[in-house]
């Protein structure tokens, strides 16, 4: 729609009314949640590590959630669900409001044995919003997104805009060398400097015990490193494999593998749980940190670790890193003409061929595929 | 949605292969069991071309006017010029890989759509207003710039290649992807637009003990490594820009650090902090990932420069031959971290011998050169190789060399040299020769 103001073309933009409109998709009968879609739509990242919604979304850990309050619960086609839940459902369980409130406020005691290891949310108003947001997802992903998130943007009229402050008023700082910046506030510099050094340096105040580990890991850690740090799917296996490094198949782990426990700490607390980076609590983290300690047996079950006894921990693998020495290696350290002709005896003869384990997509099964990326 | 122009151009096609199908039927019934030449035609016979003799629907009716598409796209018949993943590589795609096309392009420059894409937490999404970088650390004075402020400092343009050390990392037990989209596509090249580092380091105020940079991302990853101040204060730059245009989203819009020559998980996207340290911080990118773990069970830490190295574009798996015998171009791109590339060398036969390679366009430093070789192919199997060597004199090594050096786990810096088996039919397949 284009308007004409003051001689510019004005685009206005359609908003659709989203809390109208999750009301007209549900359709008569249905009591509607009292939550807000857009703040539902927010809380969502939390989930999406295990869920995706929205156009093509299919399965990942988590079944594909588009429409899901309008399908039988546990019915998604192409999903493996847990036993717990396919129990749940033989005993009767549809999603409706109540349930999925109940399912939400804790997922592993409301439904035992499922594979959604999620703490849960623990606001009731969190819980409505979420709920609200998932009602409004349509079957081919509509909702998802926000219905004005494509809208177009309002082209601001020059003629509305507020007077400009004159240049030679602008106060110039006198740090530096052309003074461009400002200074850092403290209270800035401590929200954003999280990092750990191997020496400690950067470590908060706070301990955290095995025990109090056990705990915030089966509720966050779990679902994608196994029970026991054992590794789900291609998640990261984190404890054991001691000993495996010269091994045809090494096994890389904390245990080990790592050098150091600060980098233990400062990976948790900066990058984890995935999806939900930066919620835990200092004391979380130590406990999380102590309890993968206690799996890679460096310390028994009675052990807390705290800001003071940090740096007495010395990770096995510590002294099998050594600095590069590639350049050192016979194919560069002698600087030599390559050969041009007659090089190698023989005609070339096939070795290897990508036939033989083809993994490349489209191309067959990948189950056999060896290395990966994480 | 299908627009008005979308359908003009399906119809047409469908009408042109129509008449295409018709013609090669006829050609078929005309000659039936005359020979091929080397253009895989017909040698007698060979009937007008209709795409010539007759009017062509782009011929008569209009296309699309200006601002059809306000961002240009693609031709329609490029729409397998694309990123695509290796799904088995991680658990999921928040934190994976998908590779660059390497095989549908040429020149040096890769388009800003087709650079491949690596996250740790997802492509965050970043107002640049609401964007900040910081410094701190062993500084003068800590400090905070907005995009405004960046833009400010004196602004460098550099074409730099890109290549995650892990590029080539599924080869290292043997030959097993099919295309060098999949063996080598972890690498793009683009012309940044930025600040030099030394600039802003300076404008904080390095203390002669800061030994250390480590950059941090603003993405739920919030990637970090660390990084020596020589090479900070060498070539390294904050950008944000890429071949022109702001960075896009999943090249860490709306900022991102540039680290020539070395591993692109150094290259932080979505940089909002630099802090200067008097040690290394030996975080997990550094210590549980990207070290190189060597047969005896020790690893190699901090290797961080991009070792020379090339590839064979095509003829490749997924760009047969389709010509016949004759006049084929063999063309490859080839690299080093350690500056420009001297020369690439190119071997049919498997590594027996080689022919020195045309290098054309510009060669620049800790950049992508395009390479080509020409020759009249006989229509015999070839083994197709290249060789590159680059301004240190470093020779491109075997895979095999790479191996008795290192073992078989080491998983990056897998720079040794790809065979394409070529058959006579035009085929390639990935392979290791003897």
């Amino acid at each position: 729609m284009k308007s004409r103001l003051d001689g510019f073309y004005v685009r206005r933009p359609v908003r659709l009314s989203l809390t109208l409109l999750s009301v007209m998709l549900m359709g008569s009968g249905q009591v509607v949640a009292e939550g807000d879609v857009s703040s539902g739509r927010a809380l969502f990242p939390q989930c999406a590590a295990c869920h995706a919604v929205g156009e093509g979304a299919g399965h990942l850990f988590g079944p594909m959630l588009n429409g899901v309050t309008q399908r039988a619960a546990a019915s998604a086609e192409g999903y493996r669900y847990s036993d717990g839940m396919k129990k749940a459902v033989d005993a009767g369980l549809a999603w409706d409001d109540a349930t999925l409130d109940a399912y939400l406020q804790s997922p592993m005691s409301y439904v035992p044995g499922t594979k959604m290891a999620f703490a849960g949310i623990a606001d009731e108003s969190q819980r409505q919003d979420m709920i609200a947001f998932l009602k409004q997802i349509a079957v081919d992903g509509t909702g998802a997104v926000a219905a004005d998130a494509t809208a177009d943007v309002v082209a601001t009229p020059l003629a509305q805009e507020e007077p400009r402050p004159l240049a030679r008023d602008t106060v110039v700082p006198e740090h530096g060398v052309l003074h461009l910046g400002r200074q850092a506030l403290p209270e800035e510099v401590v929200a954003w400097d999280i990092d750990i050094r191997p020496d400690g340096l950067g470590l908060p105040a706070g301990s955290g015990s095995v025990e109090a580990g056990v705990d915030i890991y089966d509720t966050q850690c779990a679902v994608c490193h196994g029970v026991f740090g054992e590794g789900e799917g291609r998640w990261p296996v984190l404890a054991g494999g001691f000993d495996s490094l010269t091994d045809e198949r090494p096994e890389k782990t904390i245990g080990s593998y790592w050098p150091y426990l600060s980098t233990v700490f400062d990976y948790v607390r900066r990058a984890m749980p995935f999806g939900n980076a930066r919620s835990l609590s200092d004391d979380d983290v130590y406990s999380l940190t102590a309890y993968l300690l206690y799996l890679n047996d460096q310390v028994d079950e009675e052990f807390t670790l705290s800001a003071d006894n940090f740096s007495s921990i010395e990770m096995p693998n510590v002294d099998n890193f050594i600095d590069d020495d590639r350049m050192e290696e016979p194919q560069y350290a002698a600087i030599v003409e390559p050969c041009m002709q007659d090089c190698l005896e023989g005609e070339a003869a096939v070795t290897q061929r990508a036939r033989i384990l083809d993994v490349t997509p489209d191309g067959g099964g990948d189950e056999d595929a060896g290395g990966s990326i994480d | 949605m299908v627009s008005s122009s979308d359908k003009t151009i399906q119809s047409g096609a469908r009408r042109a292969a129509l008449k295409n199908g018709l013609r090669v039927g006829a050609l078929v019934g005309a000659t039936g069991g005359v020979g091929l030449t080397a253009s895989g035609r017909a040698s007698a016979e060979v009937t007008p071309d209709p795409l010539i003799t007759e009017v062509q629907d782009w011929n008569r009716f209009m296309g699309d006017g200006v601002d059809a598409n306000p961002y240009g796209k693609p031709s329609v018949h490029e729409s397998d010029a694309v990123r695509r993943t290796v799904s088995w590589l991680t658990a999921e795609n928040k934190s994976s890989i998908n590779f660059t096309p390497l095989h549908k392009l040429d020149g040096i420059i890769t388009p800003n759509g087709l650079c491949f894409e690596r996250h740790h937490g997802g492509v965050a999404t970043i107002a640049p207003a609401d964007h900040r970088l910081m410094i701190n650390g062993l500084v003068d004075t800590p400090l905070v710039f907005t995009m405004e402020d960046l833009e400010r400092f004196p602004r460098e343009n550099h074409v730099y290649f890109l290549e995650c050390a892990a590029n080539s990392g599924m080869e290292w037990r043997g030959a097993q992807l099919n295309g060098c989209q999949f063996t080598h596509g972890m690498v793009h090249n683009v012309m940044y637009t930025g600040v030099r580092l030394k600039h802003l380091l300076a404008e904080a105020g390095v203390s002669p003990r800061g030994k250390w940079l480590l950059p941090e991302g603003a993405d739920p990853s919030h990637m970090t490594r660390s990084i020596p101040m020589e090479k900070a204060m060498d070539d390294c730059m904050v950008v944000f820009k890429m071949n022109g245009e702001a960075l896009r989203p999943e090249q860490g819009y709306p900022l991102r650090l540039v680290v020539p020559g070395w591993e692109g998980n150094m290259w932080v996207k979505w940089l909002r902090r630099l802090e200067v340290g008097d040690q290394p911080w030996h975080h997990r990118e550094e210590t549980s990932k990207y070290t190189d773990l060597l047969a005896d069970g020790t690893a190699r830490r901090f290797t961080w420069t991009m070792d020379v190295k090339s590839i064979i574009t095509s003829p490749s798996p997924q760009a047969p031959i389709l010509h016949g015998r004759g006049r084929t171009v063999v063309s490859g791109l080839a690299w080093s971290g350690h500056g420009t590339v001297n020369r690439v060398d190119v071997s049919t036969d498997g590594g027996r011998n080689w022919n020195t390679a045309r290098l054309d366009g510009p060669s620049l430093s800790k950049s992508l050169h395009r390479f080509y070789y020409e020759f009249d192919w006989d229509g015999s199997e070839l083994f197709l190789q290249s060789r590159a060597i680059d301004e240190q004199r470093q020779v491109q090594p075997t895979k095999d060399a790479l191996r008795a050096a290192r073992g078989m786990n080491s998983i990056y810096h897998n720079n040794g040299i790809q065979t394409w088996h070529i058959r006579p039919d035009g085929s390639a397949e990935n392979v290791e020769v003897s």
